[in-house]
């Protein structure tokens, strides 16, 4: 088995932690490594405690490991939240000027004080992890410069020789450490969180007005597609709140543009009326909900899935809808694709259910690799007179865009909100309204057909104790299974159901694992399926797993 | 000249306000498309209450949106197709009420849309309760001791957003209000235009409005006489309150 190596970098909000470990992650990708970055950071800007868990191997990565190789302390803080985390021969690297609680096995480094010296401003610590990991890793000095060069934009000068000092300093004292990297060896794919992925998945199938409100985990889409403006030619709008960007959306949809909306649990429970809204008129909104512990305002920065049946019962009434959760990085680029490729052809809402665990996770993926959805086709319009909700055999009414190329001066496009005639104009007579809702309820049939393009299960192993789970926690299972074998079972699509995929599964038993303080997959099993849980493996404290924490969990489960 | 009739049966109570406002909107829209807006890049939007009717008896593309959210939907139109001229119909209690937020923050912005706002100082289709316009002491069925709370002067409060344009017109002067509508269409920048509206069933202010309405004759110098004279009671001055250029925000979004 090809080792995993691990580092923990901790210390104060603000002292660029994150950053420490994406560079760490960086260095050893441009030598051919597999990277899988996680950070653990809390509802503050400065202060507190951050740390970030970076893990590097040879094959992909799935998930972090929280007994660790290497740690890197800048302040004292961190020394004792991650002492007991070293593996044997492990090295602690503590920054002497703020380490009151460190011992003989630390390796003591002046870092305060020598940014002091070097740097008119002092700056952040955190870049000594660059010169502290160069060191260990047998990266040469010219290499190093070149990375400080390329990762700090500011202050080069000081930053190089800050950097350098730490590396020598390290150099000097002869650590051991068996990760060796080859700098110029050339990177495996490019380097992205879940968000970033979601958000590379939707441009790649058009998505020109992205509208949110600001709100972890979900927060990093609106940043990321922020900065794509010019290359992408995509708006992110930040508007004045959730029910504005729903409402924002459906209205850049009226007008032809792709768009999507995307927040956490309490943005959502603000766009409700927008996407019941969005049932009615017909309109393709894509939705990324990003979930972290609720209810309410809950736990910002954190992870959880406890708005699965949120998402499958979203909004009043009843309208087709898709709720899909993505089980990888990779799923996270296809998944926002497909679903933003279903949403336009069925005119329905969807929404991309995920986790703070891989909404902000990092690895590096190959999105070369990565088949896309291809565009569906129009269905053809018969009709003389231009109708809005024309009654078809699919249910599926032809779309046309006001003042684009599609339409006639004559065409009256109308969206409608309350129950409504083909034309778009409104109605409450009896017959009409239950033309209207069949019709609804037809296009729902044809989107079931639809989801069956695409994967809808995932299987991972083929002996060993059956388990069930969705989203991120399929990642978190899926590196545990490198030491045990498990026959793994993830349904990426939720709503529709794939029946016929996990036909075979029904009345089984299996184990069911979610990060949620009541069993409510392992529920939606039992309605689906009839499966029988076995044993359900809860977790609520908004932490994700250790590879062999959970791995132990289900060996337990298992030998009972 | 096009009437723009669906066939959808008029509900509007006979002597409803929206029934002067209806037509004058399909005199200024022939106007315009007359001036030369092909009818196809106009559309239009509404929320839900008495006003959002309209949308029924136009027969424009547009969006019959919620309660409250008819301006956003206009923006995400205009966001997604800069060349359509967006005109937002909305109540008072669906515009400054559950909608406030979207008025003003369209106004911030100054994108380029027109709302109508129908005044008519109560909630009509809910059977008469108190808005956010309605007069301290207004008795409605959620006010049956009278309306405690102050109103917006949505006029004052507009200019201070941020609007580009504003201006109020009366539903029963037709004509005026056709000018100010199509000014507001062609103005570049956000178009507020607040219409008298008199509801006959829970507001008749149609004698308030005949005795004391008066047009103003020119757009007063600067904000502080227009606020001076957006407030008067004694005089309801119609007209234009501000006209300014501001840049807009779809030209400067997408530089």
């Amino acid at each position: 088995m090809e080792k995993v190596y691990n580092i923990i970098v901790g210390g104060k909000a603000g002292e660029g932690v994150k950053k420490a470990a994406q560079v760490i992650a960086h260095i050893a990708m441009a030598a051919g490594k597999y990277v899988f970055q996680n950070d653990d950071y809390q509802s503050l800007i400065k202060g507190g405690h951050n740390f970030s868990l970076v893990s590097i191997s040879d094959n992909p990565i799935y998930n972090s490991y929280f007994k660790v190789d290497i740690i890197i302390s800048f302040d004292d803080r961190s020394i004792r939240t991650h002492r007991d985390k070293l593996l044997p021969g492990g090295l602690h690297f503590v920054n002497q000027d703020d380490a009151a609680s460190k011992d003989e096995h630390m390796i003591s480094l002046p870092l305060s004080s020598l940014m002091k010296k070097l740097y008119s401003n002092p700056a952040n610590v955190s870049l000594a992890a660059t010169g502290i990991f160069a060191a260990l890793t047998g990266i040469s000095q010219a290499e190093l410069e070149a990375i400080v060069r390329k990762e700090y934009r500011n202050n080069t000068e000081e930053n190089l020789r800050f950097a350098i000092a730490i590396y020598d300093l390290c150099i000097t004292q002869k650590h051991e450490f068996a990760l060796k990297l080859n700098y110029a060896k050339g990177a495996i794919g490019t380097f992205h969180s879940g968000n970033q992925l979601i958000a590379l998945g939707a441009l790649a199938q058009g998505l020109t007005h992205y509208f949110s409100y600001p709100m972890t985990p979900a927060s990093s889409i609106l940043h990321y597609l922020a900065l794509k403006k010019e290359s992408h030619k995509v708006y992110a709008v930040h508007a004045e709140s959730e029910l504005a960007a729903a409402n924002m959306a459906i209205g850049a949809a009226f007008a032809g543009a792709r768009t999507a909306v995307g927040s956490s649990g309490g943005g959502f429970a603000l766009m409700q009326e927008a996407f019941s809204f969005a049932g009615m008129a017909e309109a393709p909104l894509l939705c990324f909900l990003s979930s972290r512990p609720g209810p309410a305002t809950g736990v910002s920065t954190y992870t959880a899935q406890e708005d699965l049946f949120f998402a499958l019962n979203q909004g009043h009434g009843i309208f087709p809808r898709i709720v899909a959760s993505p089980d990888s990085f990779e799923r996270a680029y296809s998944l926002s694709a497909e679903l933003m490729e279903l949403a336009w052809e069925y005119q329905s809402p969807a929404i991309l259910l995920t986790e703070k665990h891989l909404s902000e996770c990092s690895a590096n993926i190959d999105l070369t690799s990565i088949a896309l959805p291809k565009p569906f086709e129009q269905p053809s319009e018969s009709e003389a007179v231009y109708k809005r909700y024309a009654i078809t055999e699919s249910g599926i009414s032809p779309l046309k865009f006001p003042g684009k190329g599609n339409c006639s001066p004559d065409d009256v496009i109308k969206w409608c909100s309350h129950e409504h005639l083909e034309t778009g104009v409104r109605t409450d007579e009896p017959d009409a309204m239950i033309a209207m809702k069949d019709k609804r309820l037809c296009k729902g049939q044809s989107l079931i057909e639809g989801t069956k393009k695409y994967q809808r299960v995932a299987f991972y192993g083929t002996e060993g104790p059956l388990v069930f789970a969705y989203g991120s926690t399929a990642l978190e299972l899926r590196e545990l299974m490198k030491y045990y074998p498990l026959r793994l079972v993830v349904p990426i699509y939720l709503e529709p159901f794939p029946y016929d995929e996990l036909a075979w599964y029904r009345g089984q038993e299996a184990i069911v694992v979610e990060h949620a303080a009541q069993p409510h997959f392992a529920e939606f099993l039992r309605q689906k399926l009839g499966i029988i849980s076995r044993g359900n493996i809860l977790r609520y404290d908004g932490r994700s797993w250790d590879t062999f924490e959970l791995l132990n969990v289900i060996e337990e489960l298992q030998d009972a | 000249m096009r009437n723009f009739n669906t066939g959808k049966e008029n509900t509007w109570c006979p002597g409803c306000g929206n029934f002067g406002i209806l037509a004058t909107v399909k005199k200024a829209i022939n106007s315009l498309t007359d001036g030369g807006i092909p009818l196809e890049d106009i559309v239009i939007t509404c929320g839900i209450g008495c006003h959002g009717k309209i949308f029924d008896y136009l027969n424009i593309s547009g969006i019959y949106g919620l309660h409250g959210r008819a301006l956003a939907t206009a923006e995400g139109i205009k966001l997604a197709n800069p060349r359509l001229k967006v005109i937002s119909f909305g109540g008072d209690g669906d515009s400054m009420g559950e909608g406030l937020e979207h008025t003003l923050f369209a106004a911030k912005r100054n994108i380029d849309l027109t709302l109508i706002l129908h005044n008519n100082g109560n909630y009509g289709l809910t059977t008469g309760q108190a808005s956010p316009l309605s007069k301290i002491g207004f008795k409605g069925l959620s006010t049956p001791q009278g309306n405690i709370e102050r109103p917006f002067h949505p006029v004052n409060l507009l200019m201070e957003a941020g609007a580009s344009f504003v201006a109020r017109g009366y539903s029963a002067k037709m004509e005026h209000l056709q000018q100010l509508i199509i000014k507001g269409v062609q103005h570049k920048g956000f178009s507020f235009i607040e219409v008298l509206q008199p509801c006959v069933s829970y507001n008749n202010t149609y004698e308030l409005y005949n005795a004391h309405c008066q047009i103003l004759d020119t757009i007063p110098p600067d904000e502080e006489t227009a606020r001076a004279l957006a407030k008067d009671e004694e005089h309801i001055y119609l007209g234009i309150f501000k006209q300014e250029e501001r840049k807009e925000y779809c030209d400067l979004l997408m530089a």
